[in-house]
């Protein structure tokens, strides 16, 4: 088997997997697309306050943090997927047949980036039903769902790095309340604008709230290159970040074995 | 003994109200500034929901704990001793309660640190707040007893907490009712969490008063009395 054969095995392994397991993908999908549903209700009155952007509907304002917010929940799925790996023998079993040690990790990352790319052009298509209107047009839903999957990418090579440390699921799964702090402590779903004292700080110490501004932008008042470097660096970043955590973990997971 | 012995049962019970305080009254601090909303400051909005599901997922670590001793075996020990079904069900219930104790401690003192304002006075701030977080502990620690019996895993824990969060998050638990648009508005309305959620915070928007607190004591005592009965059925159905 070629090399680029064993990667595309691999990752379509881990998407056939991640696309398998609804008890895995559906809370994913669904919890943030429930958290948009109650946000929209309750903050629509919220878009007349001094200070916020000028939008459609709370709708329009929140739909880039709901499309982050499904990416990073779903990519702790690809660390978890990993840990059963260990947990079952099957990660034994590759390390022992003569794949690509890089094409392990490549898999997962490809799972998580696929689920996070395809659940944000769902979302787009379930809130343009109910009265989405995206300035950027479709260009600018390819380029929000195109920085969901780097991200989802990113922070799934971070969840699998924590699997290959601790070949632990529940350890995994654990590290979920993390992806939560950081989404919230952000301007995800209220502008910086109308934040005060620390929080107003920490929020803009938060590169994930300028990556959500970005996308925001390319959903409020259409595309910008700018706007759309910033978010995608900030993805970019935190997939070498990612990868490069992953890579030491699967180092130190091989060599532990030696 | 869940609280020592299964720390993982019971910490997020801790700390995601706390958190959640932290997030929501610090992301959503501008709401005050909407013509008329009730509070003077997010804080005095938000930490009365915070304490209520903090004292509501207390209450479901009950559940969670009669999961696993369904799942270990444990509990058909207790089911063949002779003891009687009612002390069963009454037992996890007490404990429920009582757990709420924690969260409820601990977001009380985050207020009086983070400078809530207790506009009813402290005595009878604390008591509508204390009666509705034990009131909900006690609801949610029946419902969970009760998904337990009948599922019989630990798997049900998610089932658990999703009908706590729906419960809450469907009714004013981040807006007032007046600032609800839409289906939300519709289900906040006859959602009896509203009301709990109105006693809850009763003492840090104004003066605590009788008719500020008759509809949260009844929705509590309905609430109550259906999810017990929804226990006590299940207790009545489960075999070794």
């Amino acid at each position: 088997m070629t090399g680029v054969a064993q990667y595309a095995a691999l990752s379509r392994r881990a998407i056939l997997n991640t696309f398998r397991q609804p008890t895995a993908i559906v809370p994913a999908l669904m919890f943030p697309l429930l958290f948009l549903a109650m946000s929209s209700a309750a903050f629509e009155r919220s878009i007349a306050l001094l200070g916020f952007p000028q939008v459609d509907s709370f709708l329009q304002f929140v739909i880039a943090a709901t499309i982050v917010q499904g990416a990073l929940f779903g990519a702790v799925a690809a660390g978890a997927d990993m840990a059963t790996d260990i947990e079952g023998g099957f990660f034994e079993r590759l390390i022992a047949s003569p794949v690509a040690r890089s094409s392990i990790l490549a898999g997962r990352v490809m799972g998580a980036a696929t689920l996070g790319f395809f659940q944000a052009l769902l979302y787009f298509g379930i809130t343009i039903v109910f009265g989405l209107d995206v300035a950027g047009g479709v260009a600018a839903m390819f380029l929000v769902a195109l920085t969901a999957g780097v991200l989802a990418a990113g922070i799934g090579s971070i969840t699998v790095a924590f699997a290959l440390r601790t070949g632990s699921t529940e350890a995994v799964q654990g590290s979920f309340p993390l992806v939560f702090v950081i989404l919230f402590i952000s301007s995800a779903f209220f502008p910086r604008e109308l934040m005060g004292g620390w929080f107003k700080g920490a929020a803009t110490l938060n590169p994930i709230s300028h990556m959500i501004e970005g996308l925001r932008f390319l959903v409020i008042e259409g595309l910008s290159a700018s706007k759309f470097l910033t978010a995608f660096g900030i993805s970019a970043a935190v997939l070498v970040v990612g990868l490069a955590l992953a890579g030491g973990a699967l180092s130190g997971r091989l060599g532990s074995r030696a | 003994m869940l609280i020592p012995r299964v720390p993982s049962t019971f910490v997020p019970s801790i700390v995601m109200p706390a958190f959640l305080t932290v997030a929501m009254a610090g992301a959503f601090s501008g709401l005050v500034l909407l013509p008329g909303f009730p509070a003077a400051k997010a804080l005095d909005w938000f930490i009365p929901m915070t304490t209520v599901q903090g004292a509501a997922f207390a209450g479901i670590t009950t559940g969670m704990g009669v999961a696993r001793d369904l799942e270990s075996g444990f509990y058909d020990r207790l089911l063949l001793s002779p003891t009687s079904r009612s002390a069963l069900l009454a037992g996890p219930l007490v404990a429920s309660v009582l757990r709420a104790v924690i969260p409820l401690v601990l977001l009380v003192l985050i207020a009086v640190v983070s400078g809530a304002t207790f506009a009813g006075g402290a005595a009878a701030t604390l008591a509508t707040l204390s009666i509705a977080s034990f009131g909900m502990a006690l609801v949610a620690g029946a419902w969970s007893l009760g998904l337990a019996l009948r599922f019989k895993t630990q798997q049900a824990a998610p089932l658990m907490q999703s009908g706590v969060f729906l419960v809450v998050f469907l009714s004013t638990a981040q807006m007032p009712i007046d600032y609800l648009t839409g289906w939300l508005h519709a289900v906040a309305r006859v959602n009896p969490m509203t009301n709990v959620l109105g006693l809850a915070r009763e003492g840090f928007l104004g003066a605590v008063t009788w008719d500020g607190t008759w509809p949260g004591l009844v929705s509590l005592a309905g609430l109550s009395i259906a999810t017990i009965a929804f226990a006590g059925r299940a207790m009545t159905k489960v075999v070794p």
